[in-house]
């Protein structure tokens, strides 16, 4: 009988790619460099203005301080707002709540949990975000590799070459303004579609298959590229040049 | 015996297991929810809602071992209901929170919630309840189903982190989008669109039509972009 051969041990799962926004380099620096030193994940930096981690086609990552989350300050109005928009962006979100990093020499200031906090994490879990606790960048590290991991085995991972070049960049930018389009849905269309005409021209199955997007929302850019422009409904201030 | 299906729970109230009446959280508890005892919720350890239980783990539990992990499998192959993991996270037992979060999350696909004793607990419980009175909380059953019952209530709006419909016009958008293409700024970007209409019709206009309205340089950058 034949014999069955194993798969080919040197074969290796492609590697993992998460993008992370430029702002976290700053903010999240161990995040980054122990997702590539110690996970060997391939992160590109980018603008990603929207959040701060993509891990998969249909994945975007909030990192939050608990600090932030404690307190009912004027930094979780614009939390919320960010979250909402990025609920219109991707299909799915996950808050990695980190404990804050406590100097040496400071005595562990003992968090007294809030009836704020308990709100928050309700709240979130009512408008379906995922979450996730991390005690430090290392850890919250080692959870963005299993949820990039977890989002791999079920067909998500971020595939295309991250790096756009010359024609390519000035396409991107033209995807990006596209509203609720994710950063890697924008890249995904890059990619994929040879010229923005071709595009412009598809079906809504074409730009679900071509963006990675849910049928939903490749009906929403279908639309919008066919929006009928109205002068009239140009708020002023946008058109005071162009008049 | 798996008890975890579905049960009717009365507004506004909690149904505990038999096991926590007398206990620290069932006290705290009674302050601020109507919290009634009931035999026979098996493996469950609280329903706040018709839909979502509550199954809490103690530092003990995970202390002693796997056993609790056998009761999440059990619970999550034999439920139609969502599962929301309450876990104590002390100093003995935060060694072990790591991997109780990988296979509550990650592969149960469920929710964790870690606190710190029975006092915190039952505080996030009365959150809960408040919230799953003013509209479901959605909580994942299948790997990509979530239960899409979400009951418009009044008080739905309230919460901060859900989307609002937003009735924006797209205009302001598309003269964005427009103005992203080479040699084109807002002035022609306004002339273009009164023009063609949609980004649509714009690029799918020939050099010849385009040189009507621009010049025959930046025509011929809409044509190839």
């Amino acid at each position: 009988a034949p014999a069955r051969f194993p798969r080919d041990p040197l074969e290796q799962p492609p590697s993992l790619c998460i993008l992370a926004d430029s702002r976290e380099i700053s903010s999240g620096a161990e995040v980054i460099s122990s997702l590539k030193a110690v996970h060997g994940v391939k992160v590109q930096v980018c603008s990603l203005g929207s959040s701060d981690y993509i891990v998969s086609s249909r994945m975007a990552v909030e990192r939050r301080l608990l600090s932030e989350l404690l307190s009912s300050g004027s930094r979780s109005k614009a939390a919320q707002q960010r979250l909402q928009r990025l609920q219109g962006t991707f299909e799915r979100i996950c808050v990695i709540v980190e404990k804050d990093r406590v100097k040496a020499g400071e005595t562990s200031r003992l968090a007294q949990r809030t009836q704020h906090y308990d709100a928050v994490l309700a709240a979130l879990l009512q408008a379906g975000v995922r979450l996730l606790f991390s005690s430090c960048q290392e850890e919250t590290a080692a959870l963005l590799k299993d949820l990039a991991l977890v989002e791999q085995r079920k067909n998500a991972a971020i595939r295309v070459p991250t790096e756009v070049q010359g024609h390519q960049r000035e396409m991107l930018s033209f995807y990006l303004s596209i509203p609720n389009l994710s950063y890697l849905a924008a890249l995904n269309m890059c990619h994929h579609f040879g010229s923005v005409k071709k595009m412009v021209n598809s079906s809504p199955s074409d730009i679900a298959a071509g963006a990675q997007v849910s049928a939903q929302k490749a009906e929403e850019i279908f639309r919008y590229l066919r929006y009928a422009f109205d002068v009239e409904m140009l708020p002023e201030d946008l058109c005071a040049k162009g008049r | 015996p798996v008890t975890a299906a579905s049960m009717v729970v009365p507004y506004g109230h909690v149904i505990g297991n038999e096991k926590w009446r007398g206990s620290e959280m069932a006290q705290k508890l009674q302050g601020k929810t109507r919290l009634i005892f009931e035999d026979g919720l098996g493996i469950v350890d609280f329903h706040i809602s018709n839909r979502i239980c509550i199954l809490y783990i103690s530092e003990a539990d995970l202390v002693a071992g796997d056993e609790f992990k056998r009761r999440l499998v059990r619970f999550r192959n034999a439920s139609s209901v969502g599962g929301i993991v309450i876990v104590e996270k002390t100093q003995i037992s935060d060694q072990y929170f790591l991997a109780v979060q990988k296979l509550v999350v990650l592969e149960l696909g469920m929710v964790l919630l870690p606190v710190a004793n029975q006092g915190e607990a039952s505080q996030l419980i009365t959150q809960l309840v408040s919230f799953c009175i003013s509209g479901q909380i959605f909580i994942k059953i299948q790997d990509t189903r979530r239960i899409p019952v979400r009951e418009q209530s009044k008080d739905h709006n309230s919460n901060p982190f859900l989307r609002k419909q937003s009735s924006q016009l797209a205009e302001p958008s598309v003269f964005r989008t427009v103005q992203q293409i080479p040699g084109v700024g807002k002035t022609k970007a306004l002339l273009l669109l009164q023009r063609f209409g949609s980004i649509h019709q714009l690029c799918n206009a020939s050099v010849e039509e385009l040189e009507l309205v621009v010049g025959q340089t930046v025509a011929r950058q809409i044509h190839s972009f």
